[in-house]
């Protein structure tokens, strides 16, 4: 366990140091502080307008950051030759890995968990009825579930890292993730229509199996359409992120078993 | 006791979709006696790296097999008696020299904040402790790699070009340090371009070439058979071709004829008859082989 704490602590470490993910952090918390200036541009009201806005620009530079954060991991300590005065500890590839992926989360925790204090400060200062705790704990929900599916995305970035270049993972992390956040529900509606051709239904059925659904924890819509509700609330969030968490042990064994297999 | 390194056949067979199956290391069969300091030699993609990393069990042989202070290769007891200090290795430019200390450590299950004390000042990096590894030269870089492969204390340590881009200076007390780990009864495992500073400090060497080891041995064995430079006043040049000396040459400067016999010829023959036909001698420099003709010449006759 220790080796695998010290790995984490020091992805961290470098994560945090990293000047490509402050800029995208920068660029996020910009958008974030001047966002109560656009609501006013929109008819319909600004507190929805705004709770949208701010969601979305938390989830997309999460995104982002968790994407180029992810893809360079393994084999940047492979052309740096880190991996090898490492693994020639006593370290096991699997501990590596582990380590690599906390660390990678616990970035995007501290940089998330920025991103929702400025959510939660904005509100206060700009919408003064938006003060009490249940009204911040409401608030918090989404950005806590975007959490989840970053975690998820990571898994995915450090998944394909074992195997691809950098590049290519950015593309594949990236496609995954649009398809399994625009798609699923798509795939969704496919398979279950009656219209649909076997064999159509059985790719929706497919992709729809094997894509993480991103789309589960794009939990905003409910929140700034007061219309559209969750019966269970808890339910449904403890659902999802069992999912989640299933997802990525799977991603994260795959990648252990590649990863293992790998000449480095 | 037996050996610190001893590989069977040990063979890393690469595919490639132009060149089809290369074998990267062929059939090395490799022995490094505990507590020498043993070269590993040869050209630029000779297979040098491939076979530490077999060794070192982070990639794995196609075939044949391996022993590192007594385990398989591969075997996670072995990572805790060795080493490995890779060639211009990268370390977390964020951090000073004690924190990759205690990461590393950490690695090892080491807390001991003496022990990271005591490794910064064997390395002489003790005064440069707000210092991060950003802020290092080369040489400082170099040192800080070695304190951190000094952490579990090993019983043998490979060292990949320790001295590769470095100046005289950093040179020299990466020389020294070395020489330290000898005296201390480690086993240091070289793998070096700079054929002036192993055959300073080695005892033993191989040379490997396109995979496959082309000589092995004592130094002092595979650097034998030098020559010697005789040079004689008072005689003249046919006296020396009259005596039939094998493999020699003779040359004459006007006033002095000078000798370049092997050293396996007796000097002391020549240098009796030198006197009693009355010449002089003005000098006898015996000048040993380097390492530098051996790697040119095993190289070069299999290329």
């Amino acid at each position: 366990m220790r080796p695998i704490l010290a790995i984490a602590q020091t992805t961290l470490g470098e994560a945090i140091r990293r000047k490509v993910l402050l800029v995208i952090l920068l660029i996020g918390v910009l958008l974030m502080v001047v966002a109560p200036g656009l609501g006013i541009l929109s008819a319909r009201s600004e507190t929805t307008v705004l709770k949208g806005m701010m969601l979305g620009i938390i989830q997309l530079t999460s995104a982002v950051i968790a994407i180029v954060l992810t893809v360079y991991m393994i084999p940047n300590e492979i052309e740096r030759r880190t991996i090898y005065t490492i693994l020639s500890k006593p370290v096991q590839r699997y501990q590596f890995l582990i380590g690599k992926y906390l660390g990678a989360v616990s970035a995007l925790a501290m940089m998330m968990g920025l991103m929702s204090g400025i959510l939660v400060l904005v509100f206060a200062i700009s919408q003064p009825s938006n003060r009490d705790i249940s009204a911040i704990a409401e608030l918090i929900k989404p950005p806590v579930m975007y959490f989840v599916q970053m975690c998820l995305l990571a898994a995915v970035g450090i998944f394909f890292s074992t195997f691809v270049a950098p590049l290519v993972n950015f593309f594949l992390a990236g496609g995954v993730y649009l398809l399994g956040s625009l798609f699923n529900p798509f795939f969704e509606t496919l398979k279950s229509s009656t219209n649909t051709p076997p064999i159509a239904k059985f790719a929706a059925a497919m992709l729809n199996f094997l894509l993480p659904n991103f789309a589960n924890y794009n939990v905003q819509n409910p929140i700034i359409n007061p219309g559209q509700t969750i019966r269970n609330e808890t339910m449904y969030y403890v659902e999802i992120t069992g999912y989640g968490v299933l997802y990525i042990a799977l991603l994260i064994i795959g990648g252990i078993w590649i990863f293992d297999r790998r000449e480095v | 006791m037996s050996a610190a390194i001893e590989t069977r056949k040990l063979t890393k067979t690469y595919k490639s979709r132009q060149l089809g199956k290369i074998n990267v290391v062929d059939n090395l069969d490799l022995t490094v006696e505990r507590g020498e300091i043993f070269g590993f030699l040869g050209p630029n993609g000779a297979g040098k790296t491939t076979t530490i990393k077999m060794l070192l069990g982070i990639i794995y042989p196609t075939s044949g097999e391996g022993f590192v202070l007594d385990k398989e290769i591969g075997d996670m007891d072995v990572h805790r008696m060795i080493s490995y200090l890779p060639e211009r290795p990268y370390y977390y430019e964020h951090m000073t020299g004690m924190e990759l200390l205690k990461f590393y450590g950490s690695l090892f299950g080491i807390t001991d904040q003496n022990k990271f004390k005591q490794l910064l000042e064997k390395v002489n990096l003790h005064r440069d402790l707000t210092k991060t590894i950003a802020q290092y030269s080369k040489g400082m870089q170099q040192r800080i790699g070695l304190a951190q492969s000094l952490l579990n204390d090993p019983k043998l340590l490979f060292l990949d070009e320790p001295t590769g881009g470095l100046d005289p200076i950093a040179h020299r007390e990466i020389r020294d340090l070395i020489l330290g780990f000898r005296d201390e009864g480690r086993t240091v495992f070289i793998s070096s371009h700079e054929l002036s500073e192993v055959e300073l400090i080695c005892d033993r060497v191989a040379i490997i070439n396109k995979g496959v080891i082309e000589r092995q041995g004592k130094l002092t064995d595979l650097l034998s058979g030098g020559r010697i430079g005789i040079t004689v006043t008072g005689i003249k040049e046919q006296f020396f071709k009259d005596m039939m000396i094998g493999d020699a040459n003779v040359r004459s400067t006007g006033t002095q004829v000078l000798l370049d016999v092997p050293e396996a010829n007796d000097p002391n023959g020549i240098i009796d008859a030198v006197r009693t036909a009355k010449g002089q001698i003005v000098s006898v420099l015996p000048r040993r082989k380097r390492l530098e003709d051996l790697f040119v010449e095993t190289v070069t006759n299999k290329s």
